[in-house]
């Protein structure tokens, strides 16, 4: 399926603002949106289309959000997004662990509501877009992020002495793709420990950089000086 | 770190003042007029009676206006109209316990009694009759009134007894006053509070209401601004309008939290939370922001540091430690970039985290009004520092602004660690 074939319910009870919230989804190219004004029009339009992704207001006229979630909840387990224009609800929304996906405060941009109706999408259907970055390029090596192997370029491998395909280990793959998912950016040492270790990721510090180092000893041509994993001193790693 | 303890002592000095004030005051007013009134009111109301009944004939009087005579004894006239007039009577017993003279006497009583008799009358009644007796010489005065006239009781106390209450009354009083400044308190506390809160839902009723029109005024800007079909200086135009609504956005949601600060009713989501995890991703956040190029952030965290954990609202955290960054950002930068410094340490019970930039510091105006609760001065817009400060004081911290030396300014932050 691909991404912009998804169907996109807006539940909203402002009028003006779904039109716009409308208009931005169909202008990223989201051509399959339908919107409802409460829970019952809502519930209706839900069992009529079985959008992929709910944009879920908190305040509707007839109830609230989260008791309109926790009914479709019964019946689905679609992608729920939440609008709100309250700051406390963030804290109610993750006190009634609904499950809802992500949640998004009024007022905000259309760029971050598409970041985030994407990053959702994505992450729930496994479409497209994820396949591009399969396969990495570091410079004189291509890491396959399929396989786990990197790969490197016959005339380097000889030169440095490396075997021309090297498989990752479980850890130094998570830790790959961490960085490549936020290739160009700064990552935590914590973000990473939380990728590699998810829950009770407190302490593993010190070996996080025995992992990265070996890491750099797979995909870096001069280990001690790396050109792509680099240091931010005193707050994590950068994959460039 | 005088500076620091002291602020804190101020601090909770105002607080509590403020936590008591209506209630204390209100209190100690009410008790103090419930006293002064009620003994106004015993002093007259005792003058009043007493200037009213002149009150019963009493005993030495009668034995003052009574001249033996020959046959007994004769009565002054005007004590005897006395009698009269009050309905009393009165009769004079000898050693023997004979009635050797009487006035008014009421004819069911003997002449004669015994010294059981009287030791029986003397605490209590005479057939009925109230009584109240006197020695006079080696004769007995027996003052009576007509049944039902008089209440008498007799109260007796051991010495030892009294002593105890004498000692005691001051705990009486004390727990008496103690319970009574405790009900008034209840009292102001409810309504006080509940008078808070319709404020705190009030703003929050309103920010809330302001963000949806807020979002399309921020939607359809953005829309605008990057519409290819507009002219650029349209385009420009519309760009300032998304900034400028994003500027109020941020102003709904410190009006929000100031309020809830305030007033100590944000019900903080105190979790175990590791400030170097919280200030690592927010240096990582600003240095990933492309609009950041002209900003360095080093961070220092010592093992001590590393390990340390707070309770505390991580969501407030991350607020504080962001607003602490964009002021640095905000006045600092113009000629070079701008260099901050954030170092993270354990000592004792406390988590130290000090943030230092290149800037200009802070003008003493500035520091005044962050040390001081006060709202006057300052012209300038400190309004994102006192959030850092009500967010670090409603988790128990204190927090210290200062400029450097070597210029620049620094604030310093101490959070309590926990599980030490």
């Amino acid at each position: 399926m691909n991404l912009h074939d998804c169907k996109i319910l807006l539940v909203d009870d402002e009028k003006a603002l779904r039109e716009m919230v409308c208009g931005f989804l169909q202008r990223a190219g989201f051509h399959e949106v339908t919107m409802a004004g409460n829970c019952k029009e809502a519930e209706e339009v839900f069992s009529d289309t079985e959008p992929h992704l709910i944009l879920l207001d908190v305040m509707l006229p007839d109830g609230d959000g989260f008791s309109l979630l926790k009914r479709l909840r019964k019946i689905s387990e679609v992608p729920v997004i939440f609008l709100s224009a309250r700051d406390e609800d963030e804290s109610r929304l993750r006190g009634l662990g609904l499950g809802a996906d992500d949640y998004i405060t009024k007022p905000f941009l259309a760029e971050e509501l598409i970041l985030r109706v994407t990053a959702v999408l994505k992450r729930v259907y496994h479409v497209k877009a994820i396949r591009e970055e399969e396969i990495i390029a570091l410079g004189k090596c291509l890491v396959d992020m399929g396989s786990g192997v990197v790969r490197w370029d016959s005339v380097v491998s000889e030169a440095v002495g490396r075997e021309r395909e090297i498989t990752l280990t479980a850890k130094e793959y998570a830790i790959l793709q961490k960085l490549a998912q936020e290739r160009g950016r700064i990552v935590t040492i914590d973000a990473l420990c939380d990728a590699v270790w998810r829950e009770e990721n407190y302490g593993y510090e010190n070996t996080l950089v025995v992992h990265i180092r070996r890491l750099r000893e797979k995909i870096e041509e001069d280990p001690s000086h790396p050109q792509y994993l680099l240091t931010v001193r005193g707050l994590g790693y950068r994959l460039v | 770190m005088k500076d620091f303890r002291k602020e804190k002592i101020n601090y909770n000095y105002k607080k509590i003042l403020r936590f008591f004030g209506y209630g204390i005051l209100s209190v100690f007013g009410i008790v103090f007029l419930t006293g002064v009134l009620n003994i106004i009111f015993l002093i007259s109301a005792t003058v009043v009676y007493v200037n009213t009944d002149s009150s019963y004939i009493q005993g030495g009087k009668v034995m003052e206006a009574l001249t033996p005579t020959e046959s007994g004894y004769e009565l002054d006239g005007e004590v005897a109209e006395k009698f009269e007039r009050q309905d009393q009577w009165a009769m004079l017993l000898d050693q023997t316990g004979q009635v050797i003279w009487s006035i008014r006497k009421p004819e069911e009583l003997e002449d004669r009694y015994t010294l059981s008799d009287v030791a029986r009358m003397s605490k209590w009644y005479l057939k009925g009759y109230p009584v109240q007796i006197r020695a006079w010489d080696d004769r007995i005065m027996i003052v009576g009134m007509q049944k039902e006239m008089m209440w008498k009781y007799n109260i007796e106390f051991s010495i030892s007894w009294m002593d105890y209450v004498k000692r005691t009354f001051w705990v009486f009083f004390f727990i008496n006053f103690v319970w009574i400044v405790v009900l008034a308190f209840i009292f102001t506390r409810r309504f006080t509070k509940k008078r808070e809160r319709a404020r705190i839902e009030w703003i929050a009723g309103i920010s809330h209401d302001i963000r949806t029109p807020l979002s399309m005024v921020m939607g359809y800007s953005d829309t605008l601004e990057q519409s290819e079909e507009l002219p650029e200086e349209v385009r420009q135009q519309a760009a300032v309008i998304r900034h400028q609504s994003m500027v109020m956005k941020e102003l709904i949601f410190d009006l929000n939290l100031t309020s809830q600060l305030e007033y100590s009713m944000q019900a903080l989501r105190k979790e175990a939370v590791r400030p170097a995890e919280v200030v690592r991703s927010v240096a990582v956040s600003f240095l990933n922001d492309a609009l950041s190029a002209m900003l360095e952030i080093d961070v220092e965290i010592d093992e001590s540091g590393e390990q340390a954990v707070v309770k505390a609202d991580r969501q407030l955290l991350v607020r504080a430690f962001r607003n602490l960054i964009n002021n640095s950002v905000k006045h600092g930068g113009q000629t070079e970039a701008v260099k901050i410094k954030i170092s993270l340490r354990k000592e004792k019970h406390n988590c130290y985290i000090r943030f230092q930039d290149n800037g200009v510091g802070y003008s003493e105006v500035v520091l005044q009004r962050l040390r001081s609760r006060t709202r006057e001065g300052a012209a300038e817009n400190i309004r994102g520092l006192e959030i850092v400060r009500k967010i670090i004081l409603a988790h128990g911290g204190t927090i210290r602004f200062g400029n450097c030396e070597e210029g620049g300014g620094y604030c310093v932050i101490a959070l309590r660690a926990r599980g030490t």
